[in-house]
């Protein structure tokens, strides 16, 4: 009791502040603290809002109203088959009515090409005639409608849409104005002036973004144009990268941080690991397209495994995009795996061993698990990135319009980010809309891509 | 210092006197008699890079005893006990000189293999560190890597076993299952004694096993390890003078001694039987150091 008297009576105020001093310093402390935070929470803001801005802009273009102008009325179509219009849909024909009336619209340059593609009937040819057929199915290179099923009423509608009644978009709204302003848009397009220069335009609310958009291929026209190809090849090509990433990155990792000794060498090699993560990925476009797309050729086309017809065939196939974008994201794997090994304390190293396991034998049961979270976390912000590169694959050679569907590592492949820089690039209002579109599907598959891992992250920190 | 080796037959002994001795005191009575031990060093010196940590150690650590090596921080007793069983070639650049034997093998003779040697002589470490598994593959993991033969319930009777020669039985029976950080500090050490003597080595080495613990976690420690000694060779580091006179049959006194440069080289001073060391020590240094005028 007198000891604590005595030191509070003790005079320090030579050395900290006391009393109304005391009370000063701490406020100034306080403040400079609590400026800090509003600075920090500003900056967050700031963030915010720009994140918040561009996804605006995007579903601001991504659905919106427009005015359409149909080639052909589906009603004149109905009519013309010999059904009363007031009673009976375009959806409602028949299938057999629905080629009648595709037959009846088409050339037949088209529609022979419309059934080499996919039949529209097993037993009997609509455009084509039975020599031909035989004849072109028994060529080197036969059309996919040799073996394919024949089409069904969803895909013949499809056509008749695209092919018959023909919708065209000749203007487009933004999604503020459309949802705000809808009377006086509606107005503008029934207006005489309007009429006179788009005859038989009509307003219609559009979400560019639609199952139709997801699920067709690259076309021509705005109006029908989809993604699914884009889509495939994205999937494709991400399934590579990380095939060959994941793996590599993972046991250079290992190595680097397990088994090799401090050297001159590995220190060179760490060096240029951490250089290599920084390096623009054009450049690695360039790696692709000198080693994989030409010095590879043979083995990047699939030509050694007899794939693919020899006019048709090079190197710009998925397996080198997804081994180019491979490479690109091989640092990041890299270098995030080490820092999870790191993190790994080394009394779980040292109980391994002590008990006589092995390195390795120690690595695979314990600080490999342990570091998994961390590799993963890693392994999906890099999957991430190459998910949304752009530039590497148009070196190594994207297409930037494709129909047919990948089929394998080695096809002929476009990517999203390719698709959405090709269509922002075009003059038409309504490629823009469905750019917008497209970039919702890449952030819808990137967000679905990354909640699967998170997924598989915290059921593997929870079985550990 | 004299040490001379018999590799006789019959009645091995060995004659170790401790280096400080024999500055002090050349007498005979300095010698101590001990059967020719498990683990033997002869000048054992360990380098970290060109920085000589210890220096010319000679040791003899004796058969189903326990072994104590007690001295201030930073006096190579810890380094002395992770180069018995080479756990000092985890740390980069660390190099034993000298001699260390294994029941008369060389250890660090370049045909040996140190997961054959960690495999024979098993430590426990200073905080307990269990694997983030279960309680029983915490245990049946040491025993899996070096090849157990057993079926299922044979290594379920081994898993108890251990459990039990650990003092844990009782406590986790139920909770097998579960992960071995649920356990509570003293016992998850408990579980790490168990995870070492499942896979029946020779010789545990032990680095302040309790000195993250409280004195009751401390207690039970030190009553398995004097259970322990009945079937294996302990050797344990402690900072805890008491604990090396509760438990231990021979201690070695290391200290730390500043060379030309200014180095801190550490040095075995005394190596005796423990009630010798606590009640007469020969060099007047063990003599400062237990009774507490430096350290």
């Amino acid at each position: 009791m007198s000891t604590r008297i005595e030191l509070q009576e003790k005079d320090y105020s030579d050395l900290f502040p006391v009393g109304e001093d005391l009370q000063s310093q701490i406020g100034g402390r306080r403040r400079r603290e609590g400026l800090a935070r509003i600075l920090f929470m500003v900056v967050l803001i700031v963030a915010i809002s720009a994140l918040a801005t561009l996804l605006y802009t995007i579903i601001n273009a991504a659905f919106g109203m427009t005015a359409i102008i149909n080639t052909v009325e589906p009603d004149t179509i109905v009519a013309d088959v010999g059904h009363d219009p007031e009673e009976t849909g375009l959806a409602d024909l028949t299938y057999d009515e629905l080629v009648v009336v595709l037959e009846g619209s088409v050339t037949n340059n088209v529609g022979r090409r419309l059934e080499r593609d996919q039949r529209f009937y097993e037993d009997r040819f609509v455009f084509e005639n039975e020599a031909t057929w035989s004849e072109i199915c028994a060529s080197s290179q036969p059309p996919t409608g040799c073996d394919a099923a024949p089409r069904d009423k969803s895909n013949v509608l499809q056509l008749v849409n695209e092919r018959v009644v023909e919708p065209d978009v000749v203007k487009t709204w933004e999604l503020i104005p459309s949802l705000f302003e809808r009377e006086a848009i509606e107005a503008e397009i029934r207006s005489e002036e309007f009429q006179a220069a788009n005859p038989g335009a009509r307003p219609e609310f559009r979400a560019w973004l639609n199952w139709q958009f997801v699920t067709s291929p690259q076309s021509p026209n705005p109006e029908t144009a989809g993604v699914r190809t884009a889509i495939l090849g994205s999937l494709w090509v991400i399934a590579l990268t990380v095939l060959f990433a994941f793996p590599v990155g993972v046991g250079a990792a290992i190595y680097l941080e397990e088994f090799a000794r401090p050297n001159r060498l590995n220190q060179m090699i760490q060096t240029n690991i951490n250089n290599l993560a920084g390096v623009p990925s054009i450049i690695y476009g360039m790696l692709g397209l000198a080693i994989l797309v030409r010095v590879l050729e043979p083995i990047t086309s699939g030509s050694f495994l007899g794939e693919g017809g020899s006019a048709t065939e090079n190197g710009r196939t998925i397996i080198s995009a997804g081994l180019t974008l491979g490479l690109l994201i091989l640092p990041v794997v890299i270098i995030a795996s080490q820092e999870a090994l790191r993190a790994v304390p080394n009394s779980m190293r040292a109980a391994g061993l002590a008990l006589g396991a092995t390195k390795w034998q120690t690595i695979r049961k314990h600080i490999l698990p342990a570091a998994m979270p961390g590799v993963l976390t890693g392994s999906i912000l890099a999957t991430a990135r190459a998910l949304g590169e752009t530039a590497p694959l148009v070196v190594v050679g994207a297409s930037t319009f494709i129909i047919t569907d990948p089929s394998g590592p080695f096809s002929k492949f476009t990517v999203l980010p390719i698709q959405i820089f090709q269509w922002t690039s075009r003059p038409q209002d309504e490629f823009r809309n469905i750019a917008a579109a497209a970039i919702l599907v890449l952030l819808i598959l990137l967000i679905v891509m990354n909640a699967t891992a998170v997924f598989l992250r915290n059921r593997y920190s929870r079985s550990n | 210092m004299t040490s001379e080796v018999r590799m006789s037959e019959g009645e091995v002994t060995e004659r170790v006197r401790p280096q400080g001795a024999s500055q002090s005191q050349s007498s005979d009575a300095s010698e101590v008699a001990t059967p020719l031990g498990v683990i033997v060093t002869e000048g054992m010196s360990v380098y970290y890079g060109k920085f000589r940590a210890v220096a010319d150690v000679s040791l003899s650590f004796a058969t189903n005893e326990i072994s104590a090596l007690i001295g201030p921080s930073g006096c190579g007793k810890s380094t002395v006990l992770r180069s018995l069983n080479r756990m000092n070639d985890l740390v980069p650049g660390a190099r034993v000189e000298g001699s260390v034997r294994y029941h008369g093998d060389e250890i660090y003779h370049e045909d040996v293999d140190p997961v054959e040697v960690r495999r024979k002589i098993g430590m426990v470490f200073q905080k307990p560190n269990p694997f983030p598994k279960s309680i029983f593959e915490n245990i049946s993991w040491g025993a899996k890597v070096n090849g157990f033969k057993g079926n299922k319930s044979e290594m379920s009777d081994l898993v108890q076993e251990a459990l039990e020669s650990a003092a844990l039985w009782d406590e986790v029976k139920d909770k097998l299952n579960e992960s071995g950080y649920s356990l509570s500090g003293g016992q998850q050490q408990r579980l790490c004694i168990a995870r070492a003597i499942a896979t029946k080595p020779d010789v545990i080495l032990m680095d302040e096993p309790a000195s993250a613990l409280d004195p009751i976690a401390t207690l039970r420690i030190e009553e398995l390890m004097l259970d322990l000694k009945n079937d294996y060779s302990i050797i344990i580091v402690t900072h805890n003078m008491q604990q090396a006179a509760r438990v231990s049959d021979r201690t070695a006194f290391f200290n730390v001694k500043l060379n030309d440069q200014g180095m801190r080289t550490g040095r075995l001073v005394e190596y005796t039987e423990t009630s010798q060391l606590f009640t007469s020590p020969k060099v007047q240094e063990t003599e400062d150091y237990i009774t507490g005028r430096f350290g």
